[in-house]
């Protein structure tokens, strides 16, 4: 039994010294190997690795994931002409270089964010100043994010950082500005209105004078053909009577002027001063003579 | 000392950067941390006091021990090896887990992703340290919500109002549906701090507003909503595709578009004039509605009584053209007697209506002066009040022409039918 615990001892030491030798690497994690605090290795590969046991070597691990820096404060930039415009961007970064993040940021995540968003506050600075406000807002903005991607990237690569993306998540007008634009939103809604209402109003007068001309050209057309089928009336009548009269014009002559006479003289208020002479009274003033006629 | 403590530092570290927290659990999964999980962290725990402490000589008691000791015990007593077996046994059953319904497991061997377990159920896998598991939720639905919280009365105006092509201001809320559709990468490619949600709403964010401004408020506020919302979902999955986050968008909805607040009452006018307008045409064409149909009714009016008057008339014609054919046939049979008649019966009929005067013109002077105008009017008053005062005024100037007067003081029907006996 005396015997045993120094074997114990000894075979517990070096399994201690085995463990602290051997370690892991995860998928999401860079290890870093300092050989007396000198930079020995880069392990980028996953699973189970070597090294020597401290004091003579160390490991450090960074993040190999994509990481994200959105910054809470809104940024005030210019535009090319010369609008405050509130932008809030976030950015997307990973770890590259090791070696390089360590050696300029010392691996420290706070003083990389620190350092990227100070060139991106440059690089936005530049672009948008170049740019107008509609260019930003409107067709633009991707490429105006690409570039200014493109420009932190280039900054980022001595801290071994690459930009994964830069994201333009609110673009805005500074408030004073804001006010403006209300202003003249509303203007433009009077005239939407108005015009809305203007167009209505002549809509509907249109509208009501295209149903008067109908009317007119309706009882128009209406008189016209009634007209036309009175006429087509009286000239069968007048043919008829032609026809029956031309017989005997002489006898239709005495017979109308017969219907004539009766249906003149028909009243008391008619007034007639008659001659004894006229063929009618004729027998009242001679009853006995002969036929004159 | 200081080396082991940053070695666990790092690898556990929740929030890198952020300093602070040194032995928190690790922040890998998004349940609560289950059992296999405490009991790794407890087993690894033991081992670093184990590795602190090399020379102490109650290693193999607790079970953690059993992690390190078995390879090593030899020559030892049957009991340390009946420990060993059941510390070996123990260890092996520590890789049983649980993955509940709708999860998915990732499985890594030494830190590498080996596979992907998506069955439910219990599984086996490796024991630590030489196989970890990750589980992720991976049916989840999750929600989150841009413009506001909770309800959409409940606004944040910042992320609220966005700016439109036209540079109008525009105050819109959506609200996004999502869930983990790639595990792997979803583990893998990013870390999203505090969790997936604030990755999610930056895509969408960016997305929208670029959506937003490439329109007019017009077109996000009335005509184009749905095609914003669909949009904005394929964009903002390509933004989360560039970062491979393994998140799938599965819908994104406009929950409300208005016009912010400030200009609210211009836009509500504006609408009011749409309807305005709305409203006159409908007048108008009420009013044409209503004359129309009107006038078409005079028209058919008027050409139906044209057409009434045609054949009254001819009608009349042919009636008259026809009695006077009938009596023209008479009459050439013998003419001077009917004509005499015919003469003699209009006469009588138009002598016996009227007033008459009979005076010898030829023979005299122009002695005598007629009151014609009182004979007029006695003639109308007649005719207009009564025959009963007319008939003892019939005679004045001249008396005896009363008797010849008599036969008119018979009522007016009586004349009309005389009239129509003599007519026939």
């Amino acid at each position: 039994m005396n015997k045993l615990i120094p074997i114990l001892v000894s075979v517990i030491v070096a399994l201690g010294v085995l463990l602290s030798s051997i370690f892991v690497v995860d998928q999401r994690q860079f290890a870093v190997v300092y050989t007396l605090g000198e930079i020995r290795n880069v392990i980028d590969r996953p699973g189970l690795h070597f090294k020597w046991p401290p004091p003579f070597q160390n490991v450090v691990y960074y993040d190999k994931r994509i990481l994200t820096l959105d910054t809470t404060d809104v940024d005030r930039f210019i535009t090319s002409e010369k609008l405050n415009l509130q932008v809030d961007t976030f950015i997307k970064w990973q770890i590259i270089e090791p070696k390089a993040f360590i050696r300029s940021v010392q691996g420290s995540q706070v003083i990389a964010s620190d350092r990227i968003s100070r060139s991106l506050r440059d690089a936005l600075n530049n672009e948008i100043a170049k740019r107008t406000v509609s260019e930003i807002i409107s067709g633009d903005r991707s490429k105006l994010m690409g570039d200014v991607r493109r420009k932190i990237d280039e900054d980022s690569q001595q801290i071994g950082v690459r930009i994964v993306d830069v994201g333009l998540k609110r673009v805005d007008f500074a408030p004073e500005v804001s006010s403006r634009v209300f202003d003249r939103m509303q203007s433009e809604r009077k005239r939407v209105a108005n015009e809305r209402r203007a167009t209505g109003a002549a809509e509907s007068d249109k509208i009501r004078a295209d149903a008067e001309k109908q009317r007119e050209v309706i009882l128009a057309e209406a008189y016209r053909d009634a007209q036309r089928v009175k006429g087509e009336g009286d000239a069968r009548a007048a043919a008829i009577f032609a026809e029956a009269f031309g017989r005997n014009p002489e006898f239709a002559d005495f017979y109308r002027s017969l219907e004539a006479y009766r249906s003149t003289f028909r009243d008391r208020s008619d007034v007639m001063v008659v001659d004894p002479s006229a063929s009618f009274f004729r027998h009242l003033r001679e009853p006995m003579s002969p036929e004159k006629r | 000392m200081p080396k082991s403590f940053r070695n666990i530092f790092s690898l556990n570290d929740p929030g890198w950067g952020r300093g602070g927290g040194d032995s928190k659990p690790p922040p890998k999964g998004d349940g609560p941390p289950d059992l296999d999980e405490l009991w790794r962290d407890f087993n690894r725990k033991l081992n670093g006091m184990f590795k602190r402490r090399p020379g102490g000589p109650g290693g193999p008691s607790g079970p953690g021990g059993g992690i390190v000791e078995p390879p090593s015990m030899k020559g030892a007593g049957i009991g340390l090896g009946v420990i060993g077996v059941a510390g070996l046994l123990l260890w092996m059953g520590s890789g049983f887990y649980i993955v509940p319904e709708g999860h998915q497991s990732a499985v890594l061997r030494f830190g590498e992703f080996k596979q992907l377990v998506d069955r439910a159920g219990i599984t086996w896998r490796m024991p630590y340290p030489i196989e970890s598991h990750e589980i992720v939720n991976a049916q989840q639905l999750r929600q989150i919500e841009v413009g506001y919280r909770n309800t959409v009365r409940n606004k944040t105006l910042r992320e609220a109002l966005m700016l439109t092509t036209d540079q109008s201001i525009v105050d819109l809320q959506f609200a996004l549906q999502f869930r983990i559709g790639d595990a792997r990468a979803f583990l893998f490619n990013n870390n999203f701090g505090v969790g997936p949600e604030e990755t999610v709403r930056q895509a969408a964010e960016t997305a929208m507003r670029e959506v937003v401004g490439r329109r007019t408020i017009d077109q996000v506020l009335y005509e184009e909503k749905e095609q914003v919302a669909k949009d904005v979902r394929g964009m903002a999955q390509g933004i989360l595709d560039r970062y491979q986050s393994g998140i799938t968008l599965v819908d994104v909805t406009v929950q409300q578009a208005q016009p912010p607040d400030q200009v609210q009452d211009a836009f509500e006018d504006a609408n009011k004039a749409a309807q305005d307008r709305e409203r006159q045409i409908n007048e108008g064409q009420a009013y044409a509605n209503d004359i129309l149909p009107k006038a078409r009714g005079t028209a058919a009016r008027l050409g139906e009584e044209a057409e009434g008057y045609k054949q009254r008339v001819i009608a009349t014609a042919e009636g008259d053209a026809s009695r006077f054919s009938q009596i023209h046939a008479e009459y050439a049979k013998a003419p001077r007697v009917t004509r005499d008649r015919m003469y003699i019966d209009a006469m009588q009929h138009v002598f016996s209506n009227v007033s008459k005067v009979y005076v010898d013109t030829q023979g005299g002077v122009n002695l005598l002066s007629l009151p014609l105008d009182r004979l007029l009017q006695q003639g109308g008053v007649r005719s207009d009040a009564g025959r009963m005062t007319s008939a003892p005024s019939a005679g004045l100037p001249a008396g005896s022409e009363a008797g010849s007067a008599n036969p008119a003081p018979v009522s007016r029907t009586d004349g009309l039918r005389n009239r129509d006996r003599d007519a026939r």
